[in-house]
């Protein structure tokens, strides 16, 4: 019984008297095939595709030696955003947004001091001998005394000067990390430490280059000139890297959520806006299924619209009768 | 128990039949731009499985690098651009036409999901292609990601998001079109509302 009072809801719901024309299904693929790659092709001779120049390990160890010796020295104290993420990469507490997050553990462990600094140090004292007896120093030191150089050279960076490239430090006493970060330094400018960071030595090929991108992941890139407009908080992912060019616009809803102050401002901005941005889509996803929203259309009227020539051949309303289950396979 | 071989075989019957893919007849309401849209969204991901397989076959470096494959490249960002824009048309059309109705709710929701799997198969190819925007957002979602638990989608590493844009997600992504598409051919497009003013207020909810 539930059935049959279905299928009428149904049929009253959906018109029944409509014709069946002859029509060239094979000429409407091809020639909507052919749109496009006109409307591709032209796209591409006109403006060929947005590639804005990456924030290279190189050209920011070159251009901000100060800088760059501070993330040095964050990723070497632990202080740095990736030294102290938590999971995936290591037992940080500063970037765990969900219990989930330290449920599911570390996935890419990474040591920011060894794997950012020492370890490529170590690689580049093979051509330097003399960066030896300071590695050795600094490795045979307490985690006290490690800390009170770090911490002092903290404070020297914050005074430190750039003459002509080379980092100019107030007089102290920083045991070997003065000489350490020199030295990444001057990797860094070489346009070696890519290759240091993503080092493996089991394997040939290098498909992983977490580490590479990670190291300038904190300050570098957040306060790039080139990247202000693609931040979280100004609409990010929706924007391109380079003005005039089309971004991932489809992606306004999530990133508009992800605007919400109390998203914004909550502890797990980055989680809350992905599940708010599902929630949203399983609402689309459903819409059959709810009622009075799924009726909404009819009332919005567009259909008028979109079926203009039909309802203008048939003004009358249901005028066929109920064929039961429809025309399939039209 | 029925017999599922029977079952199978009347089913593909339809599926497979050439009647269902290439009718000589439509419905008089589907004709019109409104009607090109689902099937401009379906070339647009044609394009881009053929840009793509052009750019696989010479990999990452080259379209780095040579003008050639820089063209192709050119020809695969415009695509994504064409196949978002006439997929978002489309599914206001087929909103706008309540295009569920009539026992159309499967077809909706198998679009839905193409819609939402579009969008990791997209973004993987952005963090791919080497310059600033993929630095930029490999970095920036991770976060999103690892705070999901879903850590182990390593934005970082290009030879993982290079699987996945490559084989994993468009493969998912062209299944579930193809089942959209399916149900589209053997439902056929949905027919308007009556014309009829509206009597049934509540029933079928």
């Amino acid at each position: 019984m539930k059935g049959k009072v279905n299928s009428l809801s149904q049929a009253r719901d959906v018109a029944q008297d409509y014709r069946l024309v002859p029509e060239d299904f094979m000429k409407h693929l091809l020639l909507t095939l052919g749109i496009v790659a006109a409307m591709v092709l032209i796209a591409s001779f006109l403006f060929g595709v947005p590639e804005k120049q990456p924030l290279t390990i190189k050209a920011y160890a070159t251009q901000h030696p100060v800088a760059f010796e501070q993330v040095a020295l964050r990723a070497l104290d632990g202080q740095g955003q990736l030294a102290n993420y938590g999971p995936p990469y290591n037992h940080g507490t500063g970037s765990v947004q969900t219990s989930i997050q330290s449920v599911v553990g570390i996935l890419h462990p990474i040591n920011a001091a060894q794997d950012f600094i020492l370890r490529p140090l170590s690689m580049a004292a093979a051509i330097n001998p003399a960066l030896r007896p300071s590695l050795k120093a600094f490795a045979s030191a307490s985690a006290a005394q490690q800390a009170r150089w770090e911490a002092a050279a903290t404070t020297a960076l914050a005074r430190a000067s750039d003459h002509n490239g080379a980092v100019v430090w107030p007089a102290g006493s920083y045991g070997p990390v003065r000489t350490l970060l020199a030295a990444t330094l001057s990797l860094g400018r070489s346009g070696l430490m890519y290759g240091a960071l993503t080092r493996d030595g089991a394997v040939v090929d290098r498909f992983d280059n977490q580490n590479a991108l990670l190291f300038l992941q904190g300050s570098p890139l957040q306060t790039d000139p080139a990247t202000q407009s693609l931040q979280g908080s100004a609409w990010g992912i929706i924007h391109p890297a380079i003005n005039g060019y089309p971004g991932a616009w489809w992606m306004t809803v999530p990133t508009w959520i992800y605007q919400w102050p109390f998203v914004a401002n909550s502890a797990a901005p980055d989680a809350l806006a992905l599940i708010l941005g599902f929630v949203v889509w399983v609402l689309l996803a459903i819409t059959p299924w709810i009622p009075g929203w799924r009726r909404l259309p009819r009332y919005l009227g567009v259909h008028r619209l979109i079926w203009q020539n039909y309802y203008h051949d048939h003004p009358g309303g249901q005028a066929g009768a109920i064929r039961g289950e429809g025309v399939h396979h039209a | 128990m029925a017999n599922w071989t029977e079952a199978s075989k009347q089913r593909l019957q339809i599926v497979l039949s050439a009647d269902t893919w290439l009718p000589t007849e439509l419905p008089e309401y589907a004709r019109g731009f409104m009607y090109m849209l689902g099937s401009l969204t379906a070339s647009s991901f044609v394009v881009l499985v053929l840009s793509g397989i052009l750019l696989a076959m010479n990999g990452p470096t080259s379209w780095s690098y040579n003008g050639a494959m820089r063209f192709v490249a050119a020809t695969h960002f415009w695509g994504v651009q064409a196949f978002f824009f006439f997929m978002m048309l489309h599914l206001w059309r087929v909103f706008f036409s309540g295009a569920w109705r009539g026992g159309r709710g499967l077809t909706w929701l198998l679009g839905a999901i193409a819609f939402l799997m579009a969008i990791p198969t997209a973004f993987t190819g952005f963090l791919i292609n080497g310059d600033l925007y993929s630095q930029w957002n490999a970095v920036q979602a991770k976060d999103g990601l690892n705070a999901l638990g879903l850590g182990w989608v390593n934005l970082t590493d290009a030879g993982q998001m290079f699987g996945m844009h490559v084989v994993v997600l468009p493969l998912i992504l062209a299944i579930i079109i193809g089942l959209h598409l399916t149900l589209v051919r053997v439902k056929s497009v949905v027919p308007p509302y009556p014309s009829a003013p509206i009597l049934d207020e509540g029933q079928g909810e």
